[in-house]
């Protein structure tokens, strides 16, 4: 029996509830002074639906049915304390999801009168569901402004070498996949959308998203119900929910694909497939794989890379849970490119033959549950991690993840070393000596 | 140790001065599970040349306090990390013009971590060997800020407003000045900067206030340091003047980037009157220029900027200037259009009711940084190098009065202390 749970004190848990097509998720807790707020909007992946829905939460934030001018828009945020309010838009396994996030003091920190957290619901809840429109269509003034700011962010990717060479990797990998497709959409299909066919499709995106919303503050599930209710004009309907990616497996030989730019340092990127995705059982080894091969300071790359060869500042390996995916990155001096590639397959020839010490599996239990109970401390991390698990339909608390990856034993981890297949090598380098 | 209570905010600070001046802050926070602890000195990048206490004037390499930074974490039984990784502690350090931080944050055996954190930090160990080696990794890392657009432009317009005053050196040196970098000149500059007197140890999160402190008190008492002293920065006089109006870098970029600023006289360099010059400077700058300003809605729909547009405030010792711009088409016409507004709202005045929107913003803004442990460490020890104190912003905002702003405004836009930087693609 582990009696550890009586001793802590039990961690505030996520009450869950729904309304319509709604599922709702409230962490009531009184340790922040804050409420934090998260809507997400998930649907697949699709070649046709990338670029309309990564545009529709640029033009959503433009304005709304009460505040349809967006300078009155931001000041209503002022006016709300400085109310934080912003949205990502990422891929998780085969979906694209939007997040909305707002973040409010608690009304017992200043003189306010009315519910700060009701002003926020119905912020949020107009932004999502009830935008500024004109003839039953969205502002074209603010259609044509935002294509122009999505354009200016895909161009913009270049400008920052690490994330374009990371970003290139991963769509040289996933060519004949969805997933090849970037968060932001495709520039070239951005001309063919206008304030019609762009509302149009934004009110199919309400239909079929999959919609979870959070909230983690000093409330409950009833009151949340209650003002999210009157705040989310929603189509009728139930909860969708997500499917698990599907897996490949890696080409049966890794391409290596090298591209040139004006720049001084090389990026050295791997693409690997790892076969498992987070719900998966095996996904705690394979967590201590990626710990042990490259996530922290004592990781076999940054020791070898870095420490031992002073090839790069940085060289570091990453997993995406969701699409079963590992890379790896570094940036090196560009005719050190054969060394570093060396050095990095020695470590995952290493990790395949199990070759990692008692002390530094030791080492990553330790930094991966001290990672996992730190998510506790901060209100979007926990919102954070609870939709990974709602995303991958497998329920898995942080304390549950602890005593999982403290129970797994080195042969699991040399099993889920020997899963992984690399499929992907990028190199970015200078324009000497080009062909 | 005293015990600071701040009822409206609802936290309490404990302080203690070691024996042989550490400063040492804690702040409790119930119900965290995580700790996060800084061991800060006074020195950063622009303490070039200085007199240690009862010695010669000395000049060293540009880049040194980084470099000394990355060398701390080696120890005769070695890297540090290991030790923290053992103990279930992600650590970390970071050098800015004034400040070197060193830290952790950790869920687990905290009074272990901390001790880890303060010996190490006290326990220098260079060797030839060692100091050679880690000059490869500092270059590289040097080559990645250098393909970096954003850090390229920032100090770009550093080195465009500063003649002799070393900010406009970049933190990190260059590949030459870290070249000439020996152990001897690391061990100089660590028996001035890192006496305890010149430092202070932070943590916020699951302490036990008493308990920590105890073992503060008792990790210290166990070591012997010389007697501190008055150091002395040597600064050259910095004129009022830019250096160069204008400064142009070629990187392959997707549209220019263009950041431009006002340079100041650096006003009060410690204490309240010094931590309002700075509030006051941040809230002219947000209610001018902020996303929710007539004059960012009118640059935004004439397609002159993009949401990377922001503007900052910064201030250290010797040095005042704001950072203003972001990616443009134009930059010429977006430092008219920009400079032009600031010129004529300084002879017009700021409105009222802007002002009180911006400061209800930026109070807000500061009560939801502090549930941010890491930043209420970080805020909380500039402020203190200021002899300011974090948990009394709120307090000085709510002093400011909308004349205080105009005449901020006033003093600080000149259109002989401007000058603007840009990095575009070369027409090659």
């Amino acid at each position: 029996m582990n009696g550890k749970g009586l001793i802590e004190k039990m961690p505030e848990t996520f009450e869950r509830g729904a309304l319509g097509r709604l599922r709702l998720h409230v962490l009531p807790t009184k340790r922040f002074k804050t409420f934090a707020v998260s809507l997400f909007a998930g649907i697949p992946l699709s070649e046709s639906g990338v670029t309309p829905t990564a545009l529709t939460p640029f033009v959503l934030r433009r304005g709304t049915r009460s505040y349809p001018e967006t300078i009155a828009f931001r000041e209503k945020l002022d006016e709300l304390y400085g109310a934080g309010f912003g949205f990502d838009l990422y891929k998780r396994g085969d979906y694209q999801v939007v997040q909305f996030r707002m973040d409010i003091i608690n009304d017992r920190f200043v003189s306010h009168a009315g519910s700060l957290l009701q002003e926020a619901l119905r912020f949020l809840g107009e932004v999502a569901t009830e935008p500024a429109l004109e003839d039953g269509r969205f502002r074209a003034r603010y259609v044509e402004a935002e294509k122009t700011t999505v354009a200016k962010r895909l161009e913009a990717i270049i400008n920052d070498k690490i994330r374009y060479a990371g970003e290139r990797c991963v769509e040289e990998m996933c060519r004949d996949e969805p997933y090849r497709l970037p968060a932001l959409g495709r520039k070239e299909d951005l001309a063919a959308l206008d304030a019609g066919s762009l509302y149009a499709s934004y009110r199919g995106w309400l239909e079929q998203a999959s919609l979870d919303l959070y909230v983690a503050g000093d409330t409950s599930l009833e009151e949340v119900r209650q003002l999210a209710g009157e705040a989310f004009r929603l189509p009728a309907g139930d909860p969708a929910g997500y499917a698990p990616a599907r897996t490949r497996p890696a080409r049966s030989e890794a391409q290596t694909i090298v591209e040139r730019l004006d720049v001084g340092q090389g990026k050295l990127n791997l693409g690997l497939r790892t076969g498992t995705l987070y719900g998966s059982e095996d996904y705690p080894a394979l967590l201590l794989y990626n710990g042990l091969l490259g996530a922290f300071p004592h990781s076999k790359l940054f020791v070898n890379v870095r420490e031992k060869a002073s090839l790069a500042y940085y060289a570091s390996s990453r997993l995406d849970g969701h699409k079963g995916l590992m890379t790896i990155q570094s940036g090196i001096e560009i005719a050190n490119y054969g060394k570093a590639l060396d050095i990095i397959r020695e470590q995952l020839a290493a990790m395949e033959r199990g070759e990692f010490g008692e002390e530094d599996l030791a080492r990553t239990k330790a930094m991966l549950s001290n990672q996992l109970r730190e998510i506790d401390d901060s209100a979007f991390e926990r919102i954070g991690f609870d939709f990974h698990s709602v995303m991958a339909g497998k329920e898995r608390t942080g304390e549950q993840m602890i005593q999982e990856l403290e129970a797994v034993t080195p042969d699991q981890i040399t099993a889920a070393a020997r899963a992984v297949k690399l499929d992907t090598i990028y190199f970015l380098r200078d324009r000497k000596g080009e062909g | 140790m005293e015990q600071l209570n701040y009822p409206k905010l609802q936290e309490t600070l404990w302080h203690e001065k070691m024996e042989n001046g550490l400063e040492v802050y804690l702040l409790p926070k119930p119900g965290f599970a995580k700790t996060f602890a800084t061991f800060t000195t006074k020195y950063g990048s622009i303490d070039n040349r200085f007199r240690p206490p009862g010695g010669e004037t000395i000049r060293v390499p540009d880049g040194i306090a980084h470099f000394l930074e990355h060398k701390m974490f080696e120890e005769p039984e070695g890297d540090v990390f290991s030790t923290f990784a053992a103990q279930g502690a992600s650590a970390n350090a970071f050098t800015s013009f004034d400040r070197t931080v060193y830290l952790f944050s950790a869920t687990r055996q905290i009074p272990e971590n901390l001790t880890t954190l303060i010996d190490f930090v006290q326990n220098p160990y260079f060797t030839d060997e060692n100091v050679e080696k880690e000059k490869g990794i500092i270059i590289q890392e040097i080559d990645m800020y250098r393909d970096n657009p954003d850090w390229r432009v920032y100090f770009g317009l550093i080195e465009a407003l500063y003649v002799n005053h070393p900010v406009h050196i970049d933190i990190a040196g260059t590949a030459g000045s870290v070249r000439s970098i020996t152990k001897e000149m690391l061990y100089d500059c660590y028996r001035t900067f890192y006496h305890p007197s010149n430092m202070m140890l932070f943590a916020v999160g699951g302490v036990d206030p008493e308990a920590v402190m105890d073992l503060v008190r008792r990790n210290q008492a166990a070591k012997s340091f010389p007697p501190g002293g008055e150091i002395e920065r040597i600064f050259d006089e910095e004129p009022l003047q830019v250096r160069n109006p204008r400064m142009s870098i070629e990187l392959p970029v997707s549209l220019p980037k263009c950041l431009f600023g006002f340079k100041e006289a650096p006003g009060p360099v410690r204490g309240e009157e010094a931590i309002k010059r700075e509030l006051a400077s941040k809230l002219m700058l947000e209610a001018l220029l902020g996303p929710s300003s007539e004059l960012y809605q009118s640059l935004y729909d004439d397609n002159l900027i993009s949401d990377s547009f922001g503007q900052e405030y910064n201030t250290g010792p010797g040095f005042a200037f704001s950072v203003i711009g972001g990616e443009t088409r134009d930059p010429e016409e977006l430092q008219n259009r920009v400079c032009g507004a600031l010129y004529e709202a300084a002879e017009r005045g700021i409105d009222p009711g802007v002002f009180e929107r911006t400061r209800r913003k930026r109070i807000g803004t500061f009560l939801r940084m502090m549930n941010n442990p890491e930043a209420i460490a970080g805020e909380f020890t500039r402020y203190r190098h200021k002899g300011g104190d974090l948990f009394r912003i709120v307090e000085l905002y709510e002093t400011l009065q909308a004349e205080d702003i105009d005449s901020r405004l006033r003093e600080h836009v000149s259109p002989e202390r401007l000058a603007v930087s840009v990095v575009r693609s070369g027409t090659a």
